[in-house]
């Protein structure tokens, strides 16, 4: 119940996207009322285009994303544990960090062709450093008397880094993914843009430019509801991962 | 290992730095080498020389002119809006209860889905990139906005309201004050995502900017225009955020947590 | 195993900070302790007590001079130091039964035969019913009762305590105290327990070592002659009081002295 009114005011938003239009009061060729970008949408499914770019998206960002969380994480939590790794790689990661990753996807382009080779790069390199940072903060926040209680227990150097550090370390590591799953999708969308050939960006693009106005407001909805729908089941897995800290 | 802190300032900085020097000789190495084709990764210098010759011809300074130009108008158009809608959603239950659901459903989606929305109802030129900007900035903003506004610590109000402060001022002069850090915050991370999005929306569109010589180097496999384009934005993009921090640290003098940075 | 008497050999320990200039914490520090011996190390803040317990434990490496566990010299840390620290060190993401667990299963030992044992302890310490909760749910006195159990669940022959009661308040410090001393009665040990309480020292030790303020070293250890008495009741003794106060006399010059030192406690 509460949900319910807690998103009533997209209700009524929704309402007005179908009864403007229709009544004129805004430009139906520039907005498309609800219900046709609803049946447009149930086209595209139909036809098979929304799940097959929908599919290759998929692909694409899931391997990036996995990519750039494991790379990420083991950088990250090993910069930690060694230090002249640590005083080495540091000062590049910071100075990488301010930089736009998206810039680098004409790069990714040159080097990789047009396809999903540099869209999967362009996705790992834009997630890759918000994830090492985490894991490294993670890592190196890590109470030293933990480390030590574990030690006096009898515990291997590398019983430390699995039993204590990667949990200890694991909330920040999670809040990091967070922000790595936002970018990764921002990452995938702007590459579909620009390199094409297939994927829910390719797919939006391609419909815009041919002037199926519903069609193309069918899948911006379909991708920018992904994106929250990913978020908020991550979030929910973060959150039962987490019970323990009440 | 004893760490002495007698060192000489520059063998420090130059070990801190050793990766990137190293990455430096080793990139330049490469190309001379030929271990990699003069296309995959153009020599150092060349990447260099190319910079020098794009900014003394104009062409550099010209597209950066355009992608800062709607980078920084559509930040200040989320930064204001942005700001405006977060008080307002703190303290008007009105305004909360429109905006929530639309802030916290808007907030992890990739706004840059948007673009062709964007494209259709502005066109293809400015407005339209700098709306989409301004679009992927004003989240953040919003947030902190609100955040702040509602957190600003009950015992100052109470302060200020025993020493017979009205409503307006209160506002003006003691919440807002307070509440001025974490907004900060807010614009800190709206900026960088300007620049990214100005660069995008060039990027996929054209017409001028970084984002569009780049793609142009790219189609016409320039390779050392591609990368002076990437130096060009990251020098850009860390400018930017360095001069935040300085304006940061200005107005936040008397904030303690300016120096926790 | 020969013995676990800990002898301390001219033990001197430096504090290098990453930023400033380095600071010594133990100037030459020799001390022996007799195998089941209560030994406290009492003394200001600053004043390297910590120090040296975590240069006992193995945790930081002794640059100067020797320590040695029945004449073996320490080389690292180990299962037969249990510590037990302040702050509980518990580890969040385990419930109460699987941190007494940990130091069980690193010691290989076959499933029932680990959990009889973490069973045992979590009884001991009067913590039945509790082993599935986490440490985010309990109290300070309980979070404590886990740290203690986990450690002796490993049955080490020495036990390192950094100040384990400071974070209680005092009522629940009282009761501590008699579980402590009863779970030593029960299971004699080694033990090295850290303080800047001086009726908790006495309370507690069978001789109690006076630590100066920085650079530590021992100033002097006075002997807490209890003939076996423990519990409530000798708080009320002659000499429990006259100890308190001799004790508190010499601790009080070197805390006034620490006080003028700026912190740099690791």
């Amino acid at each position: 119940m509460s949900a319910l009114k807690r998103y009533l005011p997209l209700l009524l938003l929704a309402l007005v996207w179908e009864a403007a239009p229709r009544l004129h009061i805004i430009d139906p060729a520039s907005v498309p009322p609800l219900s046709q970008v609803a049946t447009a949408w149930w086209d595209l499914l139909r036809s098979g285009d929304l799940v097959s770019n929908g599919l290759s998206s998929l692909e694409n960002l899931s391997a990036g994303l996995a990519l750039g969380v494991v790379v990420g994480i083991s950088l990250g939590v090993l910069m930690a544990w060694y230090r002249p790794l640590d005083e080495l790689v540091h000062p590049l990661v910071r100075a990488l960090y301010p930089m736009p990753k998206s810039a680098l996807i004409p790069v990714m382009i040159l080097w990789l062709g047009l396809g999903s080779a540099s869209k999967i790069a362009s996705i790992f390199i834009g997630c890759l450093l918000p994830v090492v940072l985490s894991a490294y903060n993670g890592a190196r926040g890590v109470d030293r008397v933990l480390i030590w209680s574990a030690l006096a227990a009898g515990a291997s150097r590398r019983a430390v880094l699995w039993e204590v550090i990667l949990p200890s370390a694991l909330p920040e590591i999670l809040a990091g993914t967070r922000n790595a799953l936002a970018l990764s999708f921002i990452l995938l969308v702007s590459s579909e843009f620009v390199i094409g050939q297939r994927g829910l960006g390719y797919l939006i693009s391609f419909l815009g430019e041919g002037g199926a106005y519903d069609a193309m407001f069918a899948g911006v909805l379909t991708v920018a509801a992904v994106g929250f729908l990913a978020d908020r089941v991550y979030l929910a897995v973060m959150r039962s991962a987490l019970a323990w800290r009440e | 290992m004893a760490r002495v802190s007698e060192r000489s300032g520059w063998a420090r900085a130059l070990r801190r730095n050793a990766l990137m020097l190293a990455l430096a000789v080793a990139w330049e190495l490469a190309a001379r080498l030929h271990l990699t084709t003069d296309f995959l990764l153009p020599s150092f210098f060349t990447v260099m020389r190319r910079l020098a010759l794009d900014t003394v011809s104009g062409q550099l300074p010209m597209a950066l002119a355009y992608t800062l130009y709607r980078a920084l108008v559509g930040f200040t158009l989320a930064a204001v809006l942005g700001v405006v809608l977060g008080i307002l959603i703190a303290r008007v239950r009105l305004a909360r209860w429109f905006f929530d659901p639309l802030v916290s459903v808007g907030l992890p989606m990739p706004k840059i889905a948007f673009l062709p929305v964007f494209i259709l109802w502005f066109g293809v030129f400015d407005e339209s990139k700098i709306l989409m900007v301004a679009f992927s900035a004003i989240f953040p903003v919003i947030v902190e906005a609100a955040a702040a506004t509602e957190s600003v610590d009950r015992i100052l109000i109470w302060s200020a309201l025993g020493l017979g402060a009205g409503e307006r001022r209160l506002l003006w002069e003691i919440a807002l004050p307070a509440a001025f850090p974490q907004i900060m915050t807010g614009l800190q991370v709206a900026l960088p995502i300007s620049l990214i999005v100005a660069v995008l929306t060039e990027m996929a569109m054209g017409g001028e900017g970084l984002g569009a010589t780049m793609m142009q180097a790219m189609r016409f496999a320039d390779s050392p225009g591609v990368f002076a384009g990437i130096i060009a934005i990251a020098v850009a993009g860390s400018v930017l955020v360095k001069a935040m921090e300085i304006v940061r640290r200005r107005l936040l003098v008397w904030h303690a947590e300016a120096e926790a940075r | 195993m020969a013995g676990t008497g800990i002898a301390f050999e001219s033990v001197s320990h430096t504090y290098r900070p990453a930023r400033g200039r380095p600071v010594l914490a133990l100037d030459r520090v020799s001390l022996a302790v007799r195998e089941r011996e209560f030994l406290a190390l009492l003394g200001p803040s600053g004043c390297g007590k910590s120090t040296l317990l975590y240069l006992l434990g193995g945790f930081l490496p002794v640059e100067t001079g020797r320590i040695s566990v029945g004449g073996a010299e320490v080389t690292g840390p180990g299962p037969d130091r249990g510590i037990v620290f302040q702050n509980f060190a518990l580890f969040p993401w385990k419930t109460v039964k699987q941190n007494i667990l940990y130091g069980l299963e690193k010691q290989k030992l076959p499933r029932p035969e680990r959990e009889k044992r973490a069973q045992e302890f979590i009884d001991l310490v009067h913590l039945m019913g509790f082993e599935d909760s986490y440490p985010s749910q309990l109290s300070g006195g309980m979070k404590q009762r886990v740290a203690i159990a986990r450690t002796l669940a490993i049955d080490p022959a020495i036990l390192l305590m950094d100040e384990p009661f400071g974070a209680l308040d005092a009522q629940t410090r009282g009761l501590m105290h008699e579980e402590l001393l009863g779970i030593i009665e029960r299971r004699p040990k080694t033990v090295v327990f850290v303080t800047h309480d001086v009726r908790e020292a006495v309370y507690l030790a069978d001789r109690v070592a006076v630590m100066s303020a920085r650079p530590g070293r021992i100033k002097e250890i006075v002997e807490i002659g209890r003939d076996g008495r423990l519990g409530p009741e000798i708080v009320k003794s002659r000499e429990f009081i006259d100890k308190v106060d001799y004790l508190w006399d010499s601790v009080r010059t070197e805390a006034l002295l620490a006080q003028s030192q700026k912190s740099t406690e690791p």
